[in-house]
């Protein structure tokens, strides 16, 4: 089997899902493996695009004056 | 901005922490000093009362000068200049470094930027004068504990103007107040409105309509405006030449008026011949009224220069036409009322009880209303609990002539006829009520009519009695109208109640100057100027409102439950973030501990089957809309008398509808998204609680939000209205102990997941919030009551549930029976009152019998 680079990534439970959720998008899978409540493997190319729209996907929740 | 303060005495290289403290040190012992200075400065200004006096604020920040001076003032050191451009531009527009400080700026307490934007140390010694002098002129925007900001609008300098201040005396005594001497913007803006505004004056004399000033040279100007011209009124013995003439009286003092339950009787609370309103007493300020030996509001301004009114007559029918033309001419009407030389309208006898006493501030509103014996429109802005309603009802006892009270919903028109019969001595025949279900009249000349905004204004679709009622209040005229919470009155039928009804004088009374369309400028023009805003925490530091701890408890989604929360895209979400069982949890723990310390606690959740699942689960009573009228009053009973049940859970219902009784901790589950007002209506659920004891908090705000969900947004969005009155929101993310509480609900893995599947299988309509309640035909489309804020909810049909099932099955033929779990607490509290001990039993039947005795004695 071909070897893929990949990046632990640590976070909590709500996190997790909002991973699991992005994942299930259509032809933008980038986890490897789930490994437990609080792990997940991420194919490491996938990375930097993960947390910028994990980012985007938290901020929603956040009410600020200007808004 | 803070920061500035020790910085000029720094020394360019690094500040150590040592050379911070002496600073600190030295302001320490200038507070002390000045502390004591102050307490003599206001002996030595209490008889004077009434005149302007600066002389106190000069003498002390002379004498702060001195002290400041002896030192030496650096000039401003080189690193400053380095700073300056470091971290200008994280303020970009905002930075006002280039705004010199005054040399002696340590004693001043303000800044003024020349956007208007005022800064105000709430920690200086002389803040509390600066306060009552900010209220007066600009608007608060934020009062948290150190720093207050105010804003300086164009409706903030004519409410000032309308309070009796005057253009120079505010420059005048802002430049002392600020630290950088005041921007021309600045007094460029307060000179341009101050002009223009509140010099003329609506007066409704004799029964016809005045335009009155001062100053004959706006009238002429007004009266070049073709449409004021076509509403005067040229008495017959008018000549062409004498239409630049007005007719000139002496300008009106206050004189002898007293505001019922004020001063007088807290002078000498044991003489009842005082406490009645009208004994005339003089009202000098001899109780040392700060804010009136600073700027002095009273009558100053009138005694001073002596001066004659002016006036024209105006047609009665075009009154409106003058109001808005006045607007547009930049000389908006103040409307004010003689009430005391009123010979037309017949005089209402009511009184205060004399065991009527009121509090300082409300006193304080009223004598803004009341500032020159004549009654001026406005609004007064008071915390909810902080008894709005008696300073409704002592306005009314003051006037004395007939009142009207319009409020939002029938439910309010009994509680404000129920208080005015607790506060005043008001007949039953005196006080009459117009709602959808009773419509009545009040015998008699004069008397105080109570009834809703939407019964008035209402144009179409009245009842026969209606119109009979409306043609009864049309046709008279009223000394006082009274609008409670005006902020949520549309504008449209606000005019309309305006232009139907004749009132002299219009009082606005509300909580939260609030509104979610920020419409609140119409007001202004149409009601009148505010005239006081109270300070909240003031007034829970003095105790007349409860001292409040608020928290906004966050509560992780399970997983189970986040992951259906992001997969959803409908309404259920909310249903989802409500039904959390760590929010389940966090209540259950906040009930338990609460109920423990001996508080009573009131459950909120907008959304109705979100309230039924934990009251259910957690065994407490709840209340909604459904809930019959009968069953409330006995859960109510309880909740108020027995010490049995110590929690309720209420939906909206609780926000307008129900007279809730007093409760010491609050507790919300789901909310209304970002509504400000309903969250500051809320809290004000649990500020009647008074001082339990001397120390710390003694009511509690809870908010329970599901975290990383958008209940963070609207609950950040919601705090903001009590986060400018200085309510501080303590983050909890971990109840200690809530693990190890016994029987904790939704433990296992297990519940919780049956928990998401019932969840999921709720219709989309659970999901509503408030739909349990409806606007009824009197109340006000546009209070919470209502699922969108909007029209009332038409009432429609419980949709119908089909089930397939065989008939045999259904009619228990395969021996199935059905057990009710899950009960709903409502049905274990006692149906009749609770029964009496024995010992009590026994007593009643002597006393009954002693009377009997003594009734047979007698006869």
């Amino acid at each position: 089997m071909r070897a893929v680079r990949g990046v632990l990534i640590t976070c909590d439970s709500a996190v997790k899902q909002i991973l699991l959720t992005l994942d299930e998008r259509p032809g933008q899978s980038f986890i490897i493996e789930d490994l437990d409540e609080f792990h997940v493997l991420v194919r490491a190319d996938e990375e930097q695009r993960v947390r910028r729209e994990l980012e985007a996907e938290l901020e929603k929740n956040t009410y600020s004056m200007e808004a | 901005m803070a920061s500035k303060r020790t910085v000029p005495e720094g020394s360019p290289g690094t500040p150590s922490s040592k050379r911070l403290r002496s600073v600190a040190d030295e302001d320490y012992v200038d507070v002390d000093d000045t502390e004591e200075d102050r307490i003599a400065t206001d002996a030595a200004l209490v008889p004077r009362g009434a005149t302007i006096n600066l002389s106190a604020l000069t003498r002390r920040l002379n004498e702060e000068r001195r002290q400041a001076g002896s030192d030496g003032q650096p000039s401003l050191p080189p690193h400053r200049h380095l700073q300056d451009s470091l971290v200008s531009h994280i303020f970009m527009d905002q930075d006002f470094s280039w705004l010199h400080l005054k040399p002696d700026h340590a004693s001043r307490p303000l800044w003024i930027s020349p956007e208007g934007h005022i800064i105000l140390e709430a920690f200086s010694p002389i803040a509390e004068q600066a306060q009552d002098f900010l209220v007066a002129i600009s608007e608060p925007v934020s009062r948290p504990s150190f720093i207050h900001e105010y804003k300086l609008t164009p409706y903030s300098l004519y409410a000032a103007v309308s309070v009796g201040l005057q253009t120079e005396d505010i420059i005048d005594v802002l430049n002392r107040l600020s630290k950088v001497p005041v921007p021309e913007a600045i007094t460029n803006l307060i000179r341009e409105r101050t002009l223009s505004y509140g010099k003329v004056k609506l007066v409704l004399k004799h029964n016809k309509y005045y335009v009155e000033s001062s100053h004959p040279e706006t009238l002429q100007l007004l009266l070049k405006d073709k449409a004021i011209r076509d509403a005067r009124v040229v008495s017959q013995a008018s000549d062409a030449n004498k239409m630049t003439t007005f007719t000139t009286t002496k300008a009106p003092v206050k004189g002898s008026l007293v505001i019922p339950g004020t001063k007088d009787v807290e002078r000498k609370p044991d003489d009842p011949s005082k406490a009645t309103p009208g004994a005339s007493a003089g009202t000098s300020g001899s109780d040392g009224d700060l804010f009136t030996s600073v700027v002095g509001v009273e009558s100053d301004e009138i005694d001073e220069d002596d001066e004659n009114v002016h006036a024209f007559e105006i047609d009665d029918a075009k009154i409106d036409d003058v109001k808005k033309r006045c607007n547009e001419l930049e000389c908006p009407v103040l409307e004010e009322y003689d009430f005391r030389n009123d010979t037309v309208n017949a005089n209402l006898d009511i009184d205060l009880k004399p065991a009527t006493v009121i509090r300082p501030y409300q006193e304080t509103s009223l004598s803004k209303m009341f500032g020159n014996g004549r009654a001026r429109s406005g609004i007064i802005v008071l915390p909810c609990g902080a008894g709005k309603t008696l300073v409704g009802i002592t306005a009314a006892c003051t006037i004395k002539k007939s009142c009207l009270v319009l409020c939002t919903s029938s439910v309010s028109v009994m509680q404000w006829r129920q208080q005015f019969m607790q506060w005043s001595n008001v007949t039953d025949r005196q006080i009459a009520v117009f709602t959808a279900d009773q419509k009545e009249k009040f015998a008699g000349e004069s008397g105080v009519v109570v009834s809703t905004y939407s019964m008035v204004a209402n144009t179409h679709n009245r009842s026969y009695e209606s119109k009979k009622m409306m043609e009864f209040l049309t046709s008279r005229e009223w000394g006082f109208i009274l609008l409670d919470e005006v902020h949520v009155v549309p504008a449209n039928m606000f005019r309309r109640v305006v232009t139907t009804i004749k009132a002299h004088s219009k009082l606005g009374l509300t909580a939260t100057l609030v509104r979610e369309d920020d419409r609140i400028a119409d007001l202004n023009y149409m009601i009148g100027p505010k005239l006081y805003e109270a300070n909240w925490m003031d007034l829970a530091a003095k105790g007349h409102i409860a001292n409040v701890q608020c928290a906004e408890v966050w509560c992780p989604m399970t997983p189970e439950f986040y992951r259906e929360y992001l997969r959803e895209q409908s309404r259920k979400r909310v249903l989802l973030y409500c039904m959390n069982p760590r929010k389940f949890q966090a209540c259950q723990f906040l009930i338990k501990y609460h109920e423990d310390r001996g508080d009573k606690v009131i459950v909120f959740s907008d959304n109705v089957y979100a309230l039924e699942a934990y009251a259910k689960k957690l065994r407490k009573p709840y209340i909604h809309g459904q809930t019959g009228q009968v069953e409330r009053m006995r859960i109510l009973q309880h909740f108020q008398h027995s010490p049995e049940v110590n929690t309720i859970f209420l939906s909206k219902v609780g926000d307008t509808s129900i007279d809730l009784p007093e409760a010491t901790c609050l507790i919300q589950i789901s909310s209304h998204f970002g509504s400000r007002r309903q969250e500051a209506q809320r809290l004000g659920r649990i500020l009647r609680a008074k001082r339990r004891n001397d120390e710390g908090f003694n009511a509690f705000f809870y908010s329970l939000v599901s975290k990383d969900t958008q209940e963070m947004y609207y609950s950040t969005k919601r705090q903001q209205f009590l986060i400018d009155q200085g309510y501080a929101f303590k983050v909890i993310t971990q109840l200690d102990g809530m693990e190890n509480m016994k029987d904790l609900v939704y433990k296992t893995r297990e519940e919780q997941i049956e928990l998401v599947t019932t969840v999921l299988m709720q219709a989309e309509s659970a999901a509503d919030l408030g739909t349990d309640i409806r606007g009824g035909e009197g109340d006000l489309a546009g209070t919470i009551t209502s699922k969108d804020f909007g029209a009332p909810v038409q009432s429609k049909a419980p949709d119908a549930h089909r089930t397939m099932g065989s008939l045999t099955a259904l009619s228990g033929g395969q021996h199935m029976s059905y057990v009710e779990q899950n009960k709903s607490a409502n049905k274990k509290l006692a149906k009749e009152a609770v029964a009496r001990h024995k010992l009590f039993a026994k007593r009643d039947r002597e006393v009954a019998a002693a009377k009997k005795e003594a009734r047979r004695g007698g006869a």
